[in-house]
């Protein structure tokens, strides 16, 4: 695969180039926020950031989106197709850790027994360049004990690696090696270049300082779903969905019928597992009546049934919720808690 | 403030120990150096853990009325005879004790039901305006001292005034130490800003109707319908929000532009004469939409038109629960 450098004042002007015709999704600066956003013609992204608020997962998996619409027939309805929004795109400015919760996605949305048309459509059209964290950038980080590191290539089609005046662009897929061709003539980069990243991307990891036992604690949590320690974990917890909306592998949603007169739509939107109507039934029972019971839920299926299910933890350690959450409960602790059991 | 947290320590646990409250409701030290987390305790030894300091952000009685609630929904199960009631402890400051007397009013539980243990109050630090005075670095290590915040981060050591970084709430409050209380910790805090309290919505009333209606969108539009504005208020306390109700569905679930508006617009005006401007949903929401100007202005009209400020005594009723002869009721005929 290709490996070039980008002076670092051409790389915007790049980015803004490839945005004149295709769909660019990148991080800008709104308000307060870092979010990804499409890029429109007077904008700019963000090259030197932290991470974004929101995690890249809305690009392949939006938040709301119309499934199909219907309207009302005299008898029964006409079902009207809704063609799934894809087009050539490319994401540009995700962070490792996030590249990585794509990898995790597939398993869930591009499963060959349930695939997911939506979800499949817009990832095979789209091209993921990956930031590296030669900095990590928070306290928070956790990336290196689920798997990750703060240079991977994980998940990216194309790795871009601040050296200081310029960016290593390293192709990792042949997505990201055709992105690479059309970001014009770029220099090779050199042996020492290579060697240079190799040992920026030790340093790096010597900084994720955290140690959470994501997967050695497996073994506990197979065995002890009615431990006494659930009842102390959500103590504070809001129900509110703040660490599920911002986390990059949480995927649940719902699928709503919304009538207007005549006229409907079968709309998916995305779902949090604190929220007590999440496994609400129509007869009135809740078989998770409590805050408890949704947070040993979030956990399990993040350090426990996803890992059963496909062989990896469901966190790449960007310690959004960690940092968000209103009442600072925080995952990290409660693995090291259990650790402890 | 390491007096207040000691003496609060000692009165959560005499009250746990002599069994006047079931559980104690206070803040413990969180996991960030710039955030308490809401803490429920039941033993004495476990008041070691309580914390009082400007990180102490969240309206606890939002957890009163949870625990209760909780409690009595356990208690359906039991025979009439042999029911229990919750008695329950509460750290409060000022505006904790103003969500409690609403409670009281609305006669969410009884005043024996809650044991108050008041605080005084100079302000939390808000984790937003934090950030921003940092510029964006992270807050490694944080302490008070006096009227600054001394930070760590990891470009080295700043320090920062305390009234910089105060939640906006704060800075403006009429109400810093309780209202109501059973035992009283520390001396009464000294008086913010309340004349100023209002400013901020003259400034806004004064802007014409399409610049308000662009601020208002444009805020209404950071918004992810996560709920930890309404999950943290202690107003917002219905068994079943309208936005999660399905017969008749009132509010579509997507994050259509009128979807969020309509669910934001229907829970700020159901805080009209019940909102303390405890700052806690300005505060707990992630992607810092200004939900204040809007329910400081019904403040504001609740104040102008009726006298009533929200929480205020347990002997001045709400607005939207009495009726009075002097009402005026010239928005009737002139709309």
């Amino acid at each position: 695969m290709e490996t070039k450098l980008i002076k670092k004042e051409l790389l915007p002007g790049i980015v803004r180039g490839l945005a004149e015709d295709t769909l660019v999704y990148a991080p800008v600066q709104e308000e307060d926020n870092i979010m990804f956003r499409v890029l429109e013609k007077d904008m700019e992204p963000i090259l030197e950031f932290a991470n974004t608020k929101n995690a890249p997962k809305n690009f392949f998996f939006p938040q709301a989106e119309t499934m199909m619409r219907f309207l009302k027939k005299e008898r029964g309805a006409e079902l009207l197709e809704v063609p799934i929004a894809a087009r050539e795109a490319v994401l540009f400015g995700v962070r490792p850790c996030d590249a990585r919760s794509f990898v995790l996605l597939d398993y869930v949305f591009d499963d060959p027994k349930y695939r997911d048309p939506y979800y499949v459509e817009r990832r095979a059209k789209t091209t993921i360049v990956s930031i590296a964290c030669v900095r990590p950038p928070y306290s928070t980080c956790f990336c290196t004990s689920v798997g990750g590191h703060p240079m991977s290539k994980e998940g990216a089609d194309l790795s871009l690696v601040d050296m200081g005046d310029t960016w290593l662009a390293e192709a990792v897929t042949e997505k990201g090696e055709k992105l690479l061709q059309n970001m014009g003539d770029l220099p090779g980069a050199d042996e020492a270049a290579v060697t240079r990243k190799n040992e920026m991307a030790e340093k790096a990891a010597e900084v994720v300082k955290a140690d959470v036992p994501a997967s050695t604690i497996k073994p506990w949590l197979d065995e002890n779903f009615d431990h006494d320690f659930w009842n102390k974990i959500h103590i504070g917890c809001l129900a509110c969905g703040t660490c599920t909306y911002l986390c990059p592998t949480c995927h649940c949603f719902d699928i709503t019928d919304e009538m207007k007169k005549e006229e409907g739509r079968r709309a998916r939107s995305w779902d949090s597992c604190m929220y007590w109507l999440f496994t609400q039934e129509t007869s009135g029972h809740n078989p998770r009546p409590t805050q408890k019971e949704r947070w040993r839920q979030r956990f399990m299926h993040k350090f426990k049934y996803f890992v059963d299910n496909f062989g990896a933890v469901a966190c790449v350690g960007c310690g959004r919720c960690v940092r968000y959450c209103p009442v600072n409960i925080d995952i990290r602790k409660i693995a090291q808690d259990i650790s402890k059991l | 403030m390491e007096n207040i947290e000691k003496q609060l320590r000692e009165e959560a646990g005499k009250l746990l120990s002599e069994k006047k409250v079931d559980v104690l409701i206070g803040y413990g030290k969180g996991t960030l150096p710039y955030q308490a987390v809401p803490t429920i305790i039941t033993e004495p030894g476990e008041a070691e853990q309580l914390v009082w300091n400007p990180f102490c952000t969240v309206n606890l009685a939002k957890y009163v009325h949870d625990v209760i609630f909780q409690h009595r929904e356990s208690q359906k199960r039991v025979k009439p005879e042999d029911r229990t009631k919750k008695i329950v402890g509460v750290v409060a400051r000022g505006c904790t004790t103003r969500s409690i007397i609403i409670h009281l009013q609305e006669r969410q539980y009884e005043r024996d039901e809650v044991v108050i243990i008041g605080v005084p109050c100079s302000g939390y630090v808000s984790k937003k305006k934090l950030w921003d005075a940092l510029e964006g670095r992270e807050p490694l290590e944080c302490a008070v001292e006096g009227d600054t915040v001394k930070v760590k981060t990891q470009e080295g050591s700043r320090s920062v005034a305390l009234k910089d970084v105060l939640s906006d709430s704060c800075f403006t409050c009429r109400y810093n130490n309780p209202i109501i209380f059973d035992v009283m910790v520390g001396d009464p805090a000294p008086p913010m800003n309340p004349e100023a309290e209002y400013e901020i919505v003259d400034a806004f009333e004064s802007l014409p109707d399409d610049e308000r209606w662009a601020y208002f969108t444009k805020e209404m539009s950071k918004c992810i319908r996560c709920y930890a504005c309404r999950n943290t208020c202690p107003s917002c306390y219905c068994k079943i929000c309208f936005v999660e109700q399905s017969g008749p569905k009132w509010v579509g679930v997507t994050i259509d532009e009128s979807d969020t508006q309509v669910f934001q617009i229907m829970r700020i005006f159901h805080q009209a004469g019940r909102c303390v401007d405890c700052g806690s949903c300005v505060e707990v929401c992630p992607m810092g939409v200004d939900l204040r100007r809007f329910l400081k202005k019904l403040d504001k009209d609740g104040y102008n038109l009726f006298g009533h400020r929200a929480g205020e005594s347990l002997d001045s009723p709400p607005p939207l629960s009495e009726r009075s002869m002097n009402d005026k009721e010239d928005f009737i005929f002139e709309p």
